[in-house]
């Protein structure tokens, strides 16, 4: 079927297929943009190749493809994820011609950055050993310094930029050194091997954990987990709104991905037989998880930047997320992956959103939302659906996810957990407190009166996006099985 | 299969998007539309309850929804004993308040009937579903339409009590939600996928510990007890009531209300009848600080509104009593008095509405001798105050006496004759802040303090909904065979099968 055709075209390159398009377009890029100067035509090329990488993504997901080259393997799970990415990528290509804050004369860099991250963070998630993540996770990482530094007038990404790559680069470090600890000890990095290295220890060594510390940490800064998330606010607010979603929701993601491929494939076994690292690892991310969900929240509403506001609200999606971690079980994997699914999308929609205000001259304040309502009546309604599927308003596609997401942690079929019901409970509360600084969003919107009452108009490829973005919202919200299927699937694959 | 239960959200929901899409030189037609939609939802619950499509209980709907390796979802609707009283309550309150409200004009009228179309379709959606997942999601549907109602149409503090009500209701709901997944986990085998539908729970989660169960059963019971609301978790109400506008004022007590008492009656008591035996003397505390406090607060209040919704306290308090005698006729009495409160309250706002609307301030202190100004207002608040404190005769009287007559039987059998003199208590403090406001609102020499040349009398729709709900009080007090007929093979069939008496 579809993988055969996508097969017979790569050969023994198909596992390699998205990202041998997406490097195409990244190399290519440049070039295009010294002989065509107009971005539009940069543009149309990223648009393509990244709907083509999509597709070909789509096929081998549908067929469930599994194969192996030269180290990267492909799962539903990686295909899965791939799929989360490329959405991204879509979203954010999508929209970059019209948001002229980033792509005005460097268009070509601007979408040659973008590809190149993404395929940072396919690479990532095909890969099964502790370097090559590494190297995935620093092309996406570099790539992502440069997105931000782009809008170079502005003295905000400046700062953003050079506060991000110094936490970038200090959290590197960090994750090398980890590294080096941990195959000392070991002998090896590769993840299975270091599952079956956990699995059999009886003792508790404090090196491997100081190792270990620093890996957490390092990847910690990546998906913005507290108490590592400080950078995330500055950097959100400061980069364009494309970049900001590209960060919240794809880069974010890929360090959620290393998680799940690193951690909780190497501590399951342990977790599943109760030995010494499993125990451990699961309550540093049981309480991870309700820092940072926590933290996020409350910060979050104290923000008057919506940017901001949209940025702890983040640090707290991701601590939902880590939910998983701590629970460590297929369910709990599954509803994890789901509820990256819908973050995407609601996240994604609502910084579109800011992005499309911002082209058509509305500030990222609170108070420019005021009177939204008048100016730009489905605009406003779409906020509303999207910041209520973030509380997790049924039957929006942000309750589904969390209350699969929550249930994981509160039990299994004929079983609950007495040790994660109190996670759940946090996360619960933690939803409560968040519908407090999105109803002050739609309270601005549909409730104050604006200063002026006219009509706002929106470029069309934010609009697609857009609505594109609230389709996925509502239909997940009524019919997860789309997703949630090959989450499981996902899920028993890794 | 049938889709009866089905037409019944979907005849709301098409009313409130046409509602909405009635903007600007339209807006006028939105009142039509809404009352067009919400007499056909009227006519099809009169033709439900009167076994037109067959037996009502045999209506039942289910569609595969939500299938996967962990949860078992279905769209799952029917309509039995209890819920098909609330079903023709909710339908007659969401026409008569669209009625009602045709004499006022206001700014956005589309919003307005798309939130009381949409609002239905939750109530409808609470009423009829039959699976813990589409009850939850009704459950919450109903949730922001009322916010939006309080903080777009509401009095001057409206910001704050909506922003209130939502938080309150919204984490209790979130409680429940919890009590929801512990329910499913704890009714199926190890492996096997959850199956949340309502039928599937009961029978899963009768193996189940004592202890887990009441565990559970508080999980939910918090949440319900919020929405009814009991003491001490009933601050928000006085709050939304005195900001809402008459119409969400109307549908918030009448029926938003009811969505506890029922839910504790459906969830609780069917499915965790050892449970509720466990925290019965809980339920009946609760029940009568509610009762107790609820009516000394209105002894308090100043604000008319405010006292007719601390009285909602004290009644729903009486259907917790009701409730917590784990008893035939405590159940189906109590399921009465949601039902009689829902016309009462439905009247009682009606006419607080008017008092603020038609004279200006609903401060009682500052009325006096309305009666003689406005004769048909007095004549509808008489008959709602009288109704409201149990006058025999009239549909309260059944709601309140035979509860009370349940409680009475849970007294003689607990040896505990003292708790008589809270029920004495309640009944006396009742008919003394009635006929107290009464007094200083109707009679007497007419007020000066405020200006009463303005104030008419009431306007033929309001008239035509308050006199159908009198009407409708009258005739349940005369005759509530016409509403146990229904309720009592419902409650017959819950006593058998959870084998508490």
């Amino acid at each position: 079927m579809a993988a055969e055709i996508i097969t017979s075209i790569f050969g023994d390159l198909t596992p390699l297929a998205t990202m041998i398009v997406l490097v195409f377009g990244a190399l290519a890029l440049p070039g295009i943009q010294m002989f065509r100067k107009k971005c539009v035509v940069s543009w149309a090329f990223a648009l393509i190749l990244a709907v083509a990488a999509l597709v070909i993504d789509i096929c081998l997901l549908v067929d469930g493809y599994v194969g192996t080259y030269l180290g990267v393997v492909v799962t539903p799970y990686s295909t899965l994820m791939s799929m989360l990415f490329l959405i991204v990528l879509f979203f954010v290509v999508l929209v970059s011609n019209s948001s002229i804050e980033t792509t005005k004369n460097h268009a070509g860099a601007y979408y040659s950055l973008l590809l190149g991250a993404t395929t940072g963070m396919l690479f990532v998630v095909g890969s099964t050993d502790l370097l090559t993540i590494f190297v995935g996770v620093e092309l996406t990482s570099i790539s992502s310094y440069a997105l931000v530094a782009l809008k170079r007038k502005d003295g905000r990404a400046s700062e953003a930029a050079v506060k991000y790559a110094i936490v970038g680069g200090m959290s590197t470090a960090l994750t090398l050194y980890g590294i080096s600890m941990i195959y000392g000890l070991a002998g090896t990095t590769t993840i299975s091997n270091l599952a079956t290295f956990v699995t059999v220890s009886d003792t508790f060594n404090w090196a491997f954990a100081i190792g270990m510390i620093c890996m957490i940490a390092g990847y910690g800064f990546k998906i913005a987990a507290v108490p590592f998330h400080m950078w995330a606010p500055d950097v959100y607010e400061g980069a364009s709104a494309p970049v900001s979603m590209f960060l919240a929701t794809g880069s974010k993601k890929m360090g959620i991905a290393v998680f799940m491929q690193v951690f909780l494939v190497m501590f399951i076994a342990a977790a599943t037989l109760g030995t010494v690292y499993g125990e451990v690892a699961q309550y540093t991310f049981a309480i991870i998880a309700a820092i940072t969900m926590t933290l996020g929240n409350v910060v979050a509403i104290a923000q008057n930047n919506i940017k901001r506001m949209l940025a702890y609200s983040s640090i707290a999606q991701a601590g939902y997320i880590l939910i998983m971690m701590a629970v460590m079980t297929p369910e709990a994997m599954a509803a994890g992956t789901f509820h990256m699914f819908t973050h995407v999308f609601m996240k994604g929609g609502a910084f579109l959103i800011v992005g499309a205000l911002i082209c058509a001259g509305i500030g990222e304040k609170l108070s420019d939302y005021k009177g939204l309502a008048k100016k730009a009546p489905f605009l406003a309604a779409a906020m509303m659906i999207f910041l209520f599927s973030l509380a997790g308003i049924p039957p929006l596609a942000g309750f589904t996810s969390k209350f699969f997401l929550f249930a994981s942690a509160i039990g299994t079929p004929g079983e609950t957990y007495a040790e994660w019901v109190w996670l759940a409970f946090v996360a619960i509360l933690n939803s409560a407190i968040s519908l407090y600084y999105y109803a002050r969003v739609v309270k601005a919107m549909y409730i104050e009166k604006g200063s002026d009452t006219e009509k706002v108009k929106i470029p069309a490829t934010f609009m697609a996006a857009i609505v594109l973005c609230l389709i996925f919202v509502v239909v997940l919200g009524v019919y997860p099985d789309l997703i949630y299927g090959f989450c499981e699937m996902a899920a028993y694959a890794i | 299969m049938s889709m009866i239960l089905t037409s019944l959200i979907v005849i709301p929901f098409i009313g409130a998007i046409l509602a909405l899409l009635m903007g600007g030189s339209r807006e006028k037609l939105s009142k039509y539309v809404a009352i067009a939609f919400s007499a056909i939802e009227l006519v099809m619950s009169i033709l439900l309850v009167t076994g037109v499509f067959g037996a009502f209980d045999t209506l039942s709907e289910s569609f595969q929804w939500i299938h996967n390796d962990t949860f078992v979802i279905n769209y799952a609707l029917t309509v039995d004993g209890l819920s098909i009283l609330m079903v023709f309550l909710t339908s007659l309150l969401v026409l008569l308040v669209n009625i009602f409200s045709l004499d006022e004009h206001r700014e956005n009228n589309n919003y307005f009937y798309a939130l009381i179309m949409a609002m239905e379709v939750g109530l409808i959606g609470v009423y009829t579903a039959a699976d813990y997942f589409l009850f939850y999601i009704m459950w919450e549907v109903t949730l922001i339409p009322m916010y939006f109602m309080i903080s777009w149409y509401g009095g001057p503090r409206r910001h704050y009590s909506a922003i209130k009500f939502f938080i309150y209701t919204h984490v209790a709901s979130l409680v429940m939600l919890i009590g929801i997944f512990a329910l499913g986990y704890m009714s199926v085998e190890p492996g096997a996928a959850v199956d949340f539908s309502f039928a599937a729970i009961k029978s899963g989660i009768a193996s189940a510990a004592l202890g887990t169960q009441s565990l559970i059963f508080a999980l939910l019971f918090f949440g319900f007890m919020v929405k009814m609301p009991s003491v001490p978790f009933h601050t928000w109400l006085p709050d939304a009531h005195t900001e809402a506008p008459t119409e969400g004022s109307v549908l918030l007590a009448g029926v938003m209300l009811k969505m506890g008492s029922y839910g504790i009656i459906r969830v609780c008591i069917e499915a965790l009848p050892d449970a509720a035996a466990y925290w019965q003397w809980l339920i009946i505390a609760i029940a009568l600080i509610s009762i107790i406090y609820g009516a000394y607060g209105c002894i308090a209040q100043t604000d008319l509104k405010k006292m007719v919704a601390f009285s909602s306290i004290s009644h729903m308090g009486m259907v917790m009593l009701g409730i917590g005698c784990l008893s035939q006729a405590g159940i189906t009495f109590a399921v009465f008095q949601m039902f009689a409160h829902g016309l009462i309250t439905a009247m009682l706002f009606m006419v607080c509405g008017m008092t603020g609307h038609k004279v200006g301030t609903r401060e009682i202190p500052l009325l006096g001798g309305l009666a003689g100004k406005m004769p048909m207002y007095a004549l509808f608040m008489m008959i709602a105050f009288m109704a409201s404190l149990g006058l025999p005769g009239l549909v309260g009287f059944w709601g309140e006496f035979p509860v009370i007559m349940a409680f009475y039987e849970f007294i003689l059998e607990n040896n505990v004759i003292w708790m008589l003199l809270f029920c004495m208590l309640s009944l006396m403090l009742t008919a003394g802040y009635y006929l107290w406001a009464m007094q200083r609102t109707l009679f007497g020499p007419e007020t000066t303090k405020i200006d009463l040349t303005h104030a008419h009398d009431v306007a033929k729709f309001e008239f035509a909904a308050l006199a159908v709900l009198s009407v409708l009080v009258a005739f349940f007090g005369v005759w509530p065979d016409a509403a146990l007929q229904f309720l009592e093979p419902y409650t017959n069939g819950l006593i058998a099968a959870i084998g508490v008496i």
